[in-house]
């Protein structure tokens, strides 16, 4: 992996294509994204999605909680306008990612395809990542972290709709550990970001929000309401006492 | 699946995707709009303060772990102090996550044998 903090300088004329680049910073997201899939794999086949519907589903909304919904929802007999409706509701988080990361993307025509791609996780990455990047990188790193995560998103959920009882029985440990790569790798990308009391403590603000919302069972909802939350924090702190202010 | 399962399906898949560009084209136009009259590029204060509250959210989400019992906390605490300790040494992205899932692993297998 990289240094973020040396290479900045280094890398216009050192280091991989960006593409290469991309999927090499990508492959902590496995860690998270394979059991994840797996579940919803062997979830969509219980709920009596065929093989290749599991797989469309993974392919086109690629949006994990959004998935498990729309397959539960389904499954119990939900009016389809409110299947969709739902899902859409629980996406509906994604409308700040783009423009948050609109200041570092060079013209380029594939950018807006390549938004299918932006979801928690590759937005978390790319946000800490693209303007570290000289510019003629970042179409291809967000190439190959989109697309890596993506695929790996889309095998794993056809290993769970085919062998998905087979390998949660066979390594259920495998499936509990891995997936706290994903909490590792937001811990690195969020930690820089203490660079003041003010932040330092409407991030904490946020984190401590964002749990106390997920272990009351609120987890889709709680990512904006604690980053709101957040946000509102640092917005109040404008105490002169704090040292600090910059953004 | 039946021709309205499928256009559901598509349904919530153009929706989802539209969720994710038509801001983009929204923040773009407006960035395009700001350097024509004022020389540079900005973005407003609230939109680059919830970027990074968006991560620390999403942090705080999967904080959980897929066991929630002793060990799976206990692990997680340990395991986000080793990420932590790895990443100042390192300062990169891989190694600590590396550094972070081993221990997490080692954790719960050691304390679920303790506990029994």
């Amino acid at each position: 992996m990289t240094s973020p903090r040396s290479e900045t300088s280094t890398n216009a004329t050192h280091g991989p294509p960006g593409v290469l680049r991309g999927i090499r910073e990508a492959i902590p997201l496995l860690g998270g994204y394979i059991p994840v899939a797996v579940s919803f794999g062997l979830v969509s086949v219980q709920a009596g999605f065929g093989v290749l519907e599991t797989l469309a589903i993974s392919t086109l909304i690629y949006a994990g909680a959004s998935q498990f919904l729309f397959v539960g929802m389904v499954a119990s007999g939900a009016p389809l306008w409110l299947v969709v409706a739902m899902t859409l509701l629980i996406n509906l988080r994604h409308v700040v990612y783009a423009p948050n990361l609109a200041a570092w993307l060079t013209p380029s025509r594939w950018w807006p395809w390549l938004m299918h791609g932006l979801t928690d996780q590759v937005f978390a990455l790319a946000h800490t990542r693209l303007p570290q990047l000289p510019e003629r990188q970042r179409v291809g790193w967000f190439l190959g972290a989109a697309l890596l995560a993506w695929l790996s998103w889309i095998a794993g959920s056809l290993l769970g709709a085919v062998a998905g009882e087979w390998l949660t029985a066979r390594w259920p440990l495998l499936g509990e550990v891995m997936p706290f790569a994903l909490p590792a790798l937001f811990l690195v990308l969020v930690v820089p970001r203490f660079t003041s009391p003010r932040w330092a403590l409407a991030l904490t603000v946020c984190v401590a929000a964002a749990l106390a919302f997920t272990l009351n069972g609120l987890a889709n909802v709680g990512i904006p309401l604690a980053a709101g939350l957040g946000a509102f924090c640092f917005f109040t702190l404008r105490s002169p006492r704090l040292p600090g202010r910059s953004r | 699946m039946s021709v309205e399962l499928w256009i559901a399906l598509l349904a919530g898949a153009l929706g989802t995707y539209l969720i994710r560009l038509l801001p983009l084209l929204w923040m773009q136009r407006r960035l395009r709009q700001t350097r024509e009259r004022e020389g540079s590029e900005s973005m407003p204060a609230w939109l680059a303060v919830l970027g990074p509250m968006m991560i620390a959210a999403v942090l705080g989400v999967s904080l959980v772990p897929r066991v929630p019992d002793t060990a799976g906390w206990v692990a997680t605490l340990v395991g986000l102090i080793a990420t932590l300790l790895t990443w100042r040494r390192t300062r990169s992205l891989g190694l600590p996550v590396i550094a972070g899932v081993a221990t997490f692993g080692a954790v719960i297998v050691a304390v679920r044998l303790v506990l029994g």
